[in-house]
């Protein structure tokens, strides 16, 4: 299966990385809005394909708003935000997803619980505050020169980036079929 | 000149800051109190000197609950959490933490917050924040991120809820205007140890109900947004939030690892739709900022690689 998909995409190497990796945590995903698929990760970038709604995809790699998908035998890029990877929307049709679900969550539908049990909501009732704790976790604190330093090594760069409003008084109707508010309409008119 | 401001100051916050008109709140004494642990000796002026600075920060930020308030109870609550899974006893993992952590919060508008991080020797998929600046993840989040990046927005996330006093706002809708007060002077006595204690216990579990029963659906698709500007405000590619988030969509909702996390937060696909709403595309020209450090490979994505 490698070699047949290497033959299809024009980057043979960075494919190959991808796929280790993807075959390491298989991820499966489905396409929310139809979109094409892109050569690259670019909006501009060549279209190899389409990819409809519904559609499912194995999960190559993501670099920054980009995801790369292998989608039955056509590969490419698509947006982030066009794949929801919920077990749900994965379940609900047969294929790829189905595999990969039960390698990521194990038995899909009963309780998992391994290793220690982690902090739960009688946990947080019932405990008894730990102050010593809070001492420990002041003494972790760095200033904000030493955080800037480590950040300058890693080659991070402070960028001015303007805030983003939430809608307002969109109070009850957290439904999110898309029929209403005028964000909303602003938003969709951004994808083909 | 400065006598005068202050005593403006005292006039302009006073009747703000006695959430508890009709009882016996003795702010100095409370103040003092907060200072040191349970030294009763402690310096007499410097109570008084943290009861005006707290009164001067409660005008200059024109909220009933000043910053000294905030960060009294956010400690508790922290004490709260860390009384349920301490810390990871691991030192260049908590530093690392709070190097990236600092740098998030340090773009955001309130630099000077006592910003402390820290990561929780707990498996399960989780993440807190309380007002006054201390914010946990767990070490079973942690271990599922893929780079710094994700780390940094999660962080993001958080900071937003403290930076915009969702906890605060919170316990103030569910217990009334008194919640403060009666929370501070819980707090203070629990520290003070003694007969008090049961009943300042007794005040931070009150308090702890909004850490059992999450916040306002819409404070947390605040939290994402903010929270990927900031990252963004970072350097980091801010879409690595979707990233997270998409683990977590994958995520089998049954699995008891999330139990908490998923109980007291919206859906991550109801997350995502708010983020393919409100964000979109908008911080697309961030989106070539930094994902993989060498710092996160060198310290999480050795433990990631141990616990495989």
């Amino acid at each position: 299966m490698n070699v047949l998909t290497i033959h299809k995409l024009k980057w043979p190497s960075v494919l190959a990385l991808g796929l280790a990796s993807a075959l390491a945590l298989a991820e499966s995903g489905t396409v929310i809005r139809n979109a094409d698929l892109k050569e690259k990760p670019f909006l501009d970038a060549t279209s190899t394909g389409k990819v409809a709604a519904g559609a499912q995809v194995n999960i190559v790699g993501r670099q920054g708003s980009w995801m790369q998908v292998q989608a039955g035998p056509s590969a490419g890029w698509i947006k982030l935000l066009n794949v929801r990877t919920g077990t749900a929307a994965a379940s609900s049709s047969s294929g790829i997803g189905t595999l990969a679900n039960v390698v990521t969550t194990g038995s899909s539908g009963t309780t998992v619980t391994t290793g220690v049990k982690g902090l739960s909501k009688e946990d947080i009732q019932t405990a008894v505050p730990n102050y010593k704790e809070v001492e420990k976790l002041s003494t972790f604190a760095v200033s904000e020169q030493d955080a800037a330093k480590s950040a300058k090594q890693v080659k991070l760069v402070a960028v001015e980036v303007a805030d983003i409003a939430l809608p307002t008084s969109s109070s009850s109707n957290s439904n999110s079929g898309g029929s209403g508010g005028n964000n909303v309409d602003d938003m969709r008119r951004r994808r083909p | 000149m400065i006598k005068h401001r202050i005593a403006q100051a005292l006039l302009l916050c006073a009747p703000l800051l006695c959430v508890q008109p009709a009882s016996a709140l003795d702010f100095n004494n409370l103040l003092k109190q907060m200072n040191g642990s349970d030294n009763s000796s402690s310096n007499k002026s410097d109570a008084i000197n943290a009861g005006i600075n707290a009164l001067k920060s409660a005008a200059e930020a024109n909220r009933t609950i000043g910053p000294e308030e905030e960060k009294t109870i956010g400690d508790g609550l922290a004490a709260n959490l860390l009384g349920g899974r301490p810390l990871v006893p691991n030192q260049p993992l908590q530093h690392y933490v709070n190097l990236v952590g600092r740098w998030v919060a340090d773009q955001s508008e309130l630099p000077k917050l006592d910003w402390r991080f820290g990561v929780t020797n707990d498996n399960d998929v989780n993440s807190f924040s309380t007002p006054g600046g201390a914010i946990l993840i767990t070490k079973g989040l942690l271990l599922k991120l893929r780079d710094e990046a994700e780390l940094a927005c999660i962080l993001g996330h958080e900071i937003t809820h403290t930076l915009k006093h969702h906890h605060t706002r919170a316990i103030q809708a569910a217990k009334g205007k008194d919640a403060f007060g009666q929370a501070l002077q819980g707090v203070v006595a629990y520290k003070g140890g003694g007969a008090k204690q049961q009943l300042g216990a007794n005040a931070i579990k009150g308090l702890a109900e909004v850490q059992v029963r999450g916040l306002d659906k819409k404070d947390e698709f605040e939290a994402d947004v903010n929270g990927m500007v900031l990252c963004a405000r970072a350097g980091y590619n801010p879409y690595a939030l979707v990233g997270v988030l998409q683990t977590l969509d994958a995520l089998n909702p049954q699995d008891g690892t999330v139990a908490l996390m998923f109980a007291t937060h919206p859906t991550p696909t109801e997350r995502l739709t708010k983020i393919d709403e409100i964000v979109g595309d908008k911080l697309d020209s961030y989106s070539q900022g930094i994902e993989e450090t060498a710092r996160f490979d060198a310290i999480v994505g050795k433990m990631e690689k141990a616990a495989k």
